[in-house]
Parts: C-alpha cells; structure tokens; sequence
C-alpha cells in the first residue's frame, strides 16, 4: 500500500524511460528520444517493433495534384502544402510515404515484390532517420539509447541499428548497464500474422538456455524481452480467426493470453529484478510475478500518443513505477 | 505483403498490433443500457404528473433529448480526439490542471455511484414491492401486501438493496466477459419488457382502465369509485392542475428524463476499446437518446391517455405524501391493475427491474476505470489498479466501488438528510460543462493533440467543429445546470446540500494534493502523466 513505511532503498538511483512498438511513427519517436529530458530518464530503452506496417503511395497525376488514400478513402492533393502536410500526416500514423508517378503506381500496385522491396527500402531509411536523430539529441550525455528487435521488425534493420553511433543494439545477450544487468531477447512467439521474427516456446526455451547462464547477478538482472510472460493480464488480447478477424462468442470478443510460457518460468524461476515489455498493444499494466516487476507499456502509436514506463531502480530494488502516456 | 487491394492505394504488410472489440452495435447497446429506458419511464412518470402539475411529460422528453444529443455531440468531439478509456478525467488531465481533472472526475464519479446505490433502492421501490403488492391485491392474501411494504421499510431495504449491489461486485469480479454476457440477456428481458407494456397499454382506453381498477380496488379501498376519490382526495390535499400545459413546469419536469439520459454518454469511459471510433461513438451516444427519447414519448403517452394525466399525478401525490386515499401509482402495477393479469404484472415489473439493473454494474464499472486510471496515473493507490492475476479483473477497484455505495445505501435509508440528497447529479452536470467548456479552446490550447484528430479539418463558420461541438454542449450541460438547481424536487439548492458538493470538490483537491506529496516522496512527480512529451 501506499502509505506503508518502506525501507529507504540505498545506492545510486537509475531512472529507465522504457516504451516499445511505435512502429515507424516519427512523432513517437521523437517523443522518446526527448522523454529523457523531459522525465529525467538516466537511459533509454526501446523494446522493438520499431518498423511500421504500411506504404502510402502518393501518385503525381498529369494536372500536377497527387493522388493518394486516408481513411479508406481515396484523395487529392492540389497543393505543395497539401501534399508536405500528407506526408508528414502519415510519418506521424507510423506509415511510409511514398512520392511516385502514377505510372509508377499502376506498375507497382499488383506487383508484390516490388510492393516489398519498397517497403523493406523504406523502413530502412526512416530507421536511419531515426538512428541519426538520436545521434544528433543525445550526442554529448551520457544517456544511451538501448533497444532490440520486435517481431514485426525486418532483418535488414539490424546492419544500420549496429552501426548506429548511439543506439545499442542487442539481441539474444546479457549487458551491462551501471551496476545492472540487461537480458535481451526479441521477436515473439507465433502470431497470425506470420511476421519476421517468431519462434516457438521450444525455441524460446533454447534461447533462454542459451542466454540466462551469462546472467552473473539475477537480483540485478532486467529482462528486456519484447514478448510479455504467457498468462498475465499484460499478454492478453482478442482472439483472431484464420481471417484476422475478432473472435465472438455470445456477442463477445474472445480473448487469449499471446504471451511466452518459458518466459513466465524464467521469470518465476529467476526472479529477475524487472522484467519490461511490449508485442501486446491492448496489454498495458503493471504485474507481479513473485518479486518481479513485469511492465508492458502497450502501445497507441498511430494516435501520436506514445505509452511509456518510467521505473527508478536504487539499490537493486525497484523503487517507482510510472506508467506515462505524452 | 497485400496489394493496393479493392483500388485502395495503400500497401499492407501483414504485422502485429492493437485490435479494438467493441463495434459501434456494442457502443449503442452499452449505452442504452446505461439510460435505463425503463427506470426513466418509471421516475417520469411517478414524479412528474405528481410534482409538477401541468407539465407536458412528452415535450419534456423531447426537450431533455435534444439538450443530451448537444451534450453527446460535444462529448463526441473529446473521444474521437482522445479515444481513451476514462471518461472526462482523460479529457480534463489533458486539456486543464491536473488537480481540477481528478476533482472532477471525483466529483462525476460520487455522484454517479450514489444514483448507483439510488437505483438499487427503486429496484425494491418501483420494481419488487409493487409486484408482491399487485400479487396480494390479485390473490386477496394480504400476505403479499405485507411483504410488499415490508420490503421498502428501512432494515429489508437496506439488506435486499446491498445484496443487489453485492451481486454486482460479484459479476464485475468474473470479468468482463461475463459481465457482458449478462448485461446482454438482461437488456433482452428488459426490452422485451418495454415492449410488452406498450403492446398491453395499446389495445385499452381510459374507460377500461378506469372499470378495472375500479372493480379490482373498490373492495380493497372499501370506496365505491376509487378512482375519482384518489384524484378528488388529492385535490383537497393540495394538488392542483387547472387542465392547461404550464410550460414552467414542463422546462422544469424535463429534469427526470434528463438524468437517466446522461448514461447515453457513458460510452466516453470506455474509448480506448471502440473501433472505428467517429461512427461508433456517433452511432452508441445520438443512437441511445434518441431510441430512449422516443420509446419514452410513446409509452408516456400512451400511460397518459390510459392512466389519466389527473389520476397519475394524484395517486402519486397522495402515495409520495402520505395524503388523501393511497394506492401504489407504480407503472407496472397500473398495467398489471389493466390487464388483471398477474402474469404481465410479474413481466412487466422483470423488465423495469432488468433496465434498473443495467445501471448498476454500469456505473460501478465507470467508476471503476476511473480510479484504475487514477492509480496508473499515480493519484492514487497502487491496489486500485492491481489487476487480479486470476481474474484478470481489478478487484480491489471492484470492491471499493462496491463498498462506497453500499455506504450510500446505508446512508439513503437510515438518514433523513441523505435521503434528501439528490443534489449530487447537479455536481456531475457541472463537472462536465466545465470539461465541456474546455473543449471549446482545445483545438487553440492544444493544437499538436487536436491535429492528430481524424476532425481535425473539420470546421463549421470557420471555426474548428470541436468548438462548435462543446460550445453547445457547453451551453446544454449548463441549461440543465440551472435548470436542476431551481427544481427543488430533482436537486434544487438547498444550502446544506450545497455544503455537500463543495464538500466533494474540496476532498478531491486535498486528495491529489496529499498523493502528490506522497509520490514526491518516492521520487514520482505524478503531473508528469498528463503532459504531452515537448519535441525538442
């Protein structure tokens, strides 16, 4: 409870700003890198799914207005401050856009690879955006921006997030972080949706194996896997059928745990100090697994809004959580 | 990888994300449910031809929808532009000081669990004790009158009341799953309950009215014509109608159908789990007032002209008053008197009692998603929003929520002065003006959340639609502001009453401003929630 007396926790205080899956959102980007400053963060962690999931094809027409959609619905641009409006309406909605002649378009339109190539083209380039920006805000502090792969997230993204100057990438390892640990491990288990990195619970388990011997100290230990634990209110989610369509029964959505059963037995059987997430858009919260703290900030990146959880470590406990929204 | 499917010029990579379940048929039905159709036609009618003699009871119904519909529509601005689940304490947190959002999200929240614990109390008024005294008049066994006056004296009321209320924390704490379950065969019987009181009033006039209740009342009331002796005894006890619609009172009775209609709102609490939010939400809120306004206006006029406008409003006169000759003016017990079928009596009264459920565990949950998002917030304790790892439900929330109007309950049947309270719907309609009120300059104040907007680029007279949405919401909300505060059988102004809603304002600032220090303590400056991250 709140009022009762704690222990004044003792050492160097750590204040982790931890959100994730803002798939290719720009504003919410941005939001992050600043949120630093803005809630006095000591580091910055992204827990993946940082690719978005469409290309906006604005098509020149002869007459000089594009053409392009919003909504489900088709539209024109007449103008040059129309169409820089547009394009940095949908960088903000996480989409891509894409400057073409309608030409172009009709060529590209039913041609999946290309379709593909496009997009994979494009990811990487707002991606390097992005690794850019970070360079240019956080040059010169000491706040290191630390994030690993979601299981939307293209492979091609990994060659410019390791280059990247201030942006740590780790995948399947344990870091260092001031006097902490980070257990990284992206992707997800099987979704409907088939994405670029998912893995089963018998390859989870493998992973795990792999990677939670190299852990020196588990009381100091945070777990930065992008899958939330399998059961719990934060991997919970509608069911879908074979056609991405919401499960009903009796008139009401379905729901399923979405989550990772080996992570929830390393968790129960390591008890790390925090345990942070995302994947589970609909699954925001703040649990408990014995000692563990387990976050999933969950996400609403397409409405600009970027979720958060601001967690102060001190003394190998953790000693505030905030969950932000801004 | 999808195509520019069905023309569309947008390129779709299958990927994960967030999937929101409630349709906009959802919307529509959570929020009619919230009106209470039934509780509405029951307190119009059993306060209106009673306390405000010569009021028109269809015009008002018209005129308390349309006002409800300028309030949603405002309403809808705020959700589309933050469609969060929270009501107006997500509003306020993003558009004025933190302190006055949690304030007035407190303040809408008391008000809305105590009309809670008040419809578990006209649960066993209007719904339980006319049935088992319509069944003692039937039958002729004074047993079931008994039982029917029993029920509403202080100790059963209070016992049956809280178990009602108990039984929702019950439900609520399964989940949501079952709660919806329930709430959708429960708003089954209800409707159909609404439906079959119109289908009995409709083939019967006033004259086969009055012969009934003449025949079945007679010998009971030992009066050879009851029915002019309920309207002549109410007369002299001081009720007076010359026969002529007053529009005072018209304005004024507006505020009983009103007050159910605010739950056609209610669909603001739960915004983050609507999809296609703009339709949805424009669908649940005008559908709702305008399914209850005009079920209402054919059913009151039809109980009207069956009934007799003179009649109901002395009856009840009489019964509320303790005066002249008494007769239970419950609707359901008239139509059961009607038809002199107990049957219908019982089916009717399960519809009436079904639609007063459908408040119950409504507005705990609104008040439940509040104080979760207080505590995700940090304004408040973090078992509020502990979230049971079994149950998946925020049980302390649930049970707090419970035990607050269980304490209301208490409070409304033990005490003269909280039985009198009904002022605390007056504070909530303030609560959202002023929220309303500050959706007129959101678009000015807060131009990089309204952007985002999907009406973004709307504008009426030049002017964003969002302005001109709250602006008549605004001016609605504070319409019935005024209009409950110079009724003094709905709310009035009462000066100790007045004390009470102050009372509310001020332990919600002293609230916030204790957590703020406790957070400040443990490092956490709670006003970093609300504020929208600066791009630098």
């Amino acid at each position: 409870m709140f009022w009762k007396k704690k222990k004044k926790a003792q050492g160097e205080k750590l204040t982790i700003f931890f959100a994730s899956d803002l798939h290719g959102s720009a504003i919410c980007f941005k939001k992050f890198v600043s949120g630093a400053k803005f809630y006095g963060a000591d580091v910055l962690i992204m827990g993946g799914d940082l690719t978005g999931k469409a290309v906006v094809p604005i098509a020149e027409q002869s007459d000089g207005s594009f053409k392009s959609a919003q909504s489900g619905d088709e539209i024109t641009l007449k103008s040059q401050d129309e169409l820089d409006e547009f394009i940095k309406r949908v960088n903000n909605q996480g989409f891509y856009p894409a400057v073409m002649s309608e030409t172009e378009f009709q060529a590209i339109k039913d041609d999946t690879p290309a379709q593909e190539k496009l997009f994979k083209k494009l990811v990487v380039e707002r991606v390097r955006e992005w690794a850019d920006y970070a360079e240019d805000k956080l040059s010169g502090t000491d706040i290191p921006l630390i994030t690993s792969p979601g299981n939307d997230d293209f492979f091609e993204i990994d060659e410019v997030l390791h280059k990247a100057s201030h942006i740590q990438y780790h995948e399947d390892e344990v870091t260092e972080l001031r006097g902490y640990e980070i257990l990284h491990c992206g992707g997800s288990t099987k979704t409907p949706w088939d994405t670029e990195r998912e893995y089963t619970e018998e390859q989870y388990e493998a992973r795990f194996a792999k990677i939670l011997p190299q852990v020196k100290d588990m009381s100091r230990c945070i777990f930065n896997v992008h899958v939330p634990p399998h059961g719990t209110i934060i991997d919970q989610c509608p069911k879908l059928d074979e056609n991405l369509q919401v499960v009903f029964e009796m008139g009401n959505p379905v729901h399923l745990h979405a989550g990772c059963k080996a992570l929830y037995t390393a968790i129960e059987q390591h008890q790390p100090i925090l345990s942070i997430h995302g994947h589970i858009h609909e699954g925001r919260g703040n649990i408990k697994i014995g000692n563990t703290t387990c976050i999933n900030p969950g996400s609403v990146y397409p409405e600009g809004l970027l979720q958060g959880a601001l967690v102060t470590l001190q003394g190998g406990e953790v000693t505030g959580v905030q969950l932000t929204q801004g | 990888m999808s195509d520019a499917a069905g023309g569309s010029r947008i390129f779709l990579r299958k990927a994960s994300g967030l999937i929101r379940t409630a349709s906009g048929t959802d919307t529509y039905i959570y929020n009619t449910g919230l009106v209470s159709i039934g509780l509405g036609v029951a307190s119009i009618m059993l306060y209106g031809p009673a306390f405000y003699p010569g009021g028109d009871l269809v015009w008002a119904c018209m005129l308390a929808g349309v006002m409800m519909a300028l309030i949603a529509f405002g309403l809808i601005t705020w959700t589309v532009t933050l469609p969060r689940s929270g009501g107006i304490y997500v509003f306020g947190s993003r558009s004025m000081f933190p302190v006055l959002a949690l304030t007035l999200s407190l303040v809408e929240i008391t008000a809305w669990l105590f009309y809670c614990a008040i419809a578990a109390y006209w649960m066993v008024y209007l719904g339980l004790s006319p049935t088992l005294t319509f069944i003692g008049y039937l039958s002729g066994d004074q047993a079931w009158v008994d039982a029917g006056a029993w029920v509403v004296s202080p100790w059963p009321m209070f016992l049956i009341g809280s178990g009602i209320l108990i039984l929702s924390g019950i439900i609520l704490s399964s989940g949501m799953r079952f709660y919806l379950m329930v709430q959708k065969w429960v708003f089954a019987v209800a409707v159909l309950g609404s439906i079959m009181l119109i289908a009995v009033l409709l083939p019967y006039s006033n004259a086969d009215f009055v012969a009934s209740f003449n025949a079945l009342m007679g010998p009971i009331l030992s009066v050879e014509d009851p029915y002019r002796e309920i309207i002549s005894s109410g007369r002299e006890a001081g009720w007076a109608w010359d026969g002529q619609t007053d529009w005072t009172q018209t304005w004024l009775v507006s505020n009983w159908p009103f007050l159910p209609l605010v739950g056609a709102a209610f669909s603001i609490a739960i915004g983050g789990e609507i999809k296609s939010v703009e339709k949805s939400q424009k669908w649940g809120m005008l559908g709702a007032v305008a399914t209850a306004t005009i079920v209402w206006m054919i059913t009151i006029a039809l109980c009207t002209d069956r009934f007799g406008y003179e009649f109901l409003g002395t009856a009840a006169f009489n019964f509320l008053g303790g005066t002249g000759v008494q007769v239970d003016p419950t609707i359901t017990l008239l139509a059961g008197v009607l038809t002199g079928s107990p049957l219908i009596c019982i089916l009717v009264s399960l519809g009436f009692i079904c639609w007063m459920w459908m408040w119950i565990p409504g507005m705990h949950t609104f008040g439940v998603r509040a104080i979760v998002a207080w505590s995700f917030d940090r304004i408040a304790p973090e078992a509020w929003g502990k979230i049971s790892p079994t149950r998946h439900t925020p049980m302390v929330a649930i049970w707090t929520c419970i035990a607050v109007t269980v304490v209301f309950m208490a409070l409304f049947v033990f005490t003269a002065f909280f039985s009198a309270i009904v002022i605390l719907i007056e504070a909530a309609v303030l609560a959202w003006s002023i929220v309303l009120g500050a959706g007129i300059f959101f678009p000015y104040t807060r131009p990089e959340i309204y952007e985002k907007s999907p009406i973004a680029g709307r504008k009426v007279l030049g002017l964003p639609l969002m302005t001109v949405a709250c602006t008549l919401g605004f001016f609605a909300a504070q319409f019935y502001f005024w209009t409950l505060f110079f009724d003094p059988t709905a709310a009035g102004h009462d000066p100790q009453q007045l004390m009470i809603v102050a009372g509310v304002f001020v332990i919600g600032i002293v609230f916030y401003l204790v957590m703020k220090q406790i957070r400040k303590s443990q490092g956490i400056d709670v006003s970093l929630a609300f504020k929208e991250i600066p791009i630098e």
